[in-house]
């Protein structure tokens, strides 16, 4: 049988299913699925196969829509709510994270403002998370041009109670207790929007990845730089100033085989988010963040392009990602990017995954 | 009884059903019958923003929004207002 990749490309107006063989050279363009939501994340469960979306409407608001028959019928969780006492609404869906491979059925989901669910039912009914509702450095959290959206949830393989999660304006924080309690960890990141240059919280993370081989290094792109931490995240080192061409970004990639490599794809400033100067390019470390190597072949240029925090993916072979201009790019023969789709609507998210034909 | 009509991309979210036929007394509980109802309304029952809802060819936040009544009324349509690009 043989075994290709398949890539869940979230986009404005709906998700695509994306298929390649192993070269990654030719893709196969299929959707729009959930056709008309934005869809700011999409993941397929390794744990059984179901595909995951966090599909958002301007009318309908936020949901999560889940199909166990590879996108062809998909069925909502059950209204997702806040506790009224919180006074808060929900803005948008923005990530799903599957559970450890023995915690079936669980399922976390980062929302928008700032709130982490749990399912414990495979998706059908979420609770939110308590600690870090009523965290007590909340109101030191001020939402970005992006709301206060939690984006980054990662699981550490190694000790289940261990859960981090990143949130815009608000920062990064550890739990060690299976997410009961929440500790800021963003010591040495850099604010340099407010009064404060480097306070308890209010970093603006815009990802988070721990290495799974790793579990006590963590990457972030920052608002304010690149940053790699080796001990749980309780403090960072900076990396951008080592040859990027910008501190500011939105995604990351990382290599589950190789804890020293990390890809990030530079824009410029706050100001304007797109490729400085047209010169589209991503960025390769290969030893840690001490120097980075531009990565363009392939790579249109001049290109003003952007992408976004949730559109870009990885797994042991390659690197994935998607601009806003509906271009969707895979590494292939190592060094070398494919264009794989293009015009497509604005690519929120991309996540890949073995298929087998 | 009244029929409730709903754009398309409510539809896919009721196995392509657009038109659904039930009984209430006022709008508000008309849509709360049709199996979207949770897409209609915010966490605190409110009807979204940028929703639109007309009974009979008249826009239902002129007769009261969701207690809007349904005697005599032969058609709920609902259509989401988007605009722009």
């Amino acid at each position: 049988m043989a075994v290709g990749v398949l890539a869940l490309v979230g986009t404005r107006k709906g998700l695509f299913v994306l298929k390649a063989d192993d070269d990654r050279r030719e893709w196969r363009v299929e959707g729009p699925l959930l056709d008309g939501w934005g869809v700011y994340h999409a993941i397929v469960d390794a744990r059984d196969g179901t595909f995951y979306a966090a599909a958002n409407h301007v009318v309908y608001g936020p949901t999560v829509q889940r199909s166990a028959d590879d996108g062809k019928t998909w069925r909502r969780s059950k209204k997702i709510r806040l506790p009224e006492w919180s006074g808060l609404t929900l803005n948008a869906a923005w990530h799903i994270e599957p559970g450890l491979p023995q915690q079936r059925g669980t399922l976390y989901l980062g929302a928008d403002p700032a709130v982490l669910f749990r399912s414990g039912d495979a998706g059908e009914t979420w609770e939110p998370n308590h600690g870090i509702l009523e965290h007590p450095t909340r109101d030191r959290w001020f939402p970005g041009a992006g709301g206060l959206c939690c984006h980054s949830i990662q699981l550490d393989p190694s000790d289940p109670q261990r859960i981090h999660v990143g949130i815009t304006s608000a920062g990064a924080f550890r739990s060690d207790d299976g997410g009961r309690t929440w500790l800021p960890v963003n010591k040495n990141v850099l604010v340099d929007y407010l009064p404060t240059p480097y306070p308890e919280v209010g970093q603006c993370v815009h990802k988070l990845l721990l290495h799974p081989a790793r579990p006590e290094r963590l990457w972030q792109q920052n608002h304010c730089g690149v940053y790699r931490s080796d001990n749980c995240g309780d403090s960072w080192e900076r990396l951008d100033q080592n040859g990027l061409p910008s501190d500011f970004g939105f995604t990351i990639m990382i290599d589950p085989k190789d804890p020293d490599t990390a890809l990030v794809i530079p824009e410029r400033s706050p100001e304007y988010h797109y490729i400085p100067n047209g010169q589209f390019a991503v960025y390769r470390t290969r030893d840690g963040g001490q120097t980075w190597a531009e990565l363009s072949d392939g790579l249109p240029r001049p290109a003003w392009a952007a992408v976004l925090r949730e559109a870009s993916a990885f797994d042991a072979d390659s690197a994935y990602f998607g601009t806003q201009s509906g271009s969707f790019f895979a590494l292939a023969d190592g060094d070398t990017w494919v264009e794989g789709a293009r015009h497509l609507p604005p690519i929120l998210s991309v996540e890949v995954t073995q298929w087998s034909r | 009884m009244v029929q409730v009509v709903v754009p398309s991309i409510l539809a896919a979210q009721a196995d392509g059903r657009q038109r659904f036929d039930v009984e209430a007394t006022t709008v508000g509980e008309a849509l709360l019958a049709l199996p979207v109802a949770d897409l209609l309304v915010n966490e605190r029952g409110e009807w979204n923003r940028h929703l639109n809802v007309f009974v009979d060819d008249t826009d239902a936040r002129e007769l009261g929004g969701p207690a809007c009544p349904l005697t005599g009324a032969r058609e709920v349509l609902i259509i989401a207002m988007l605009s722009g690009g």
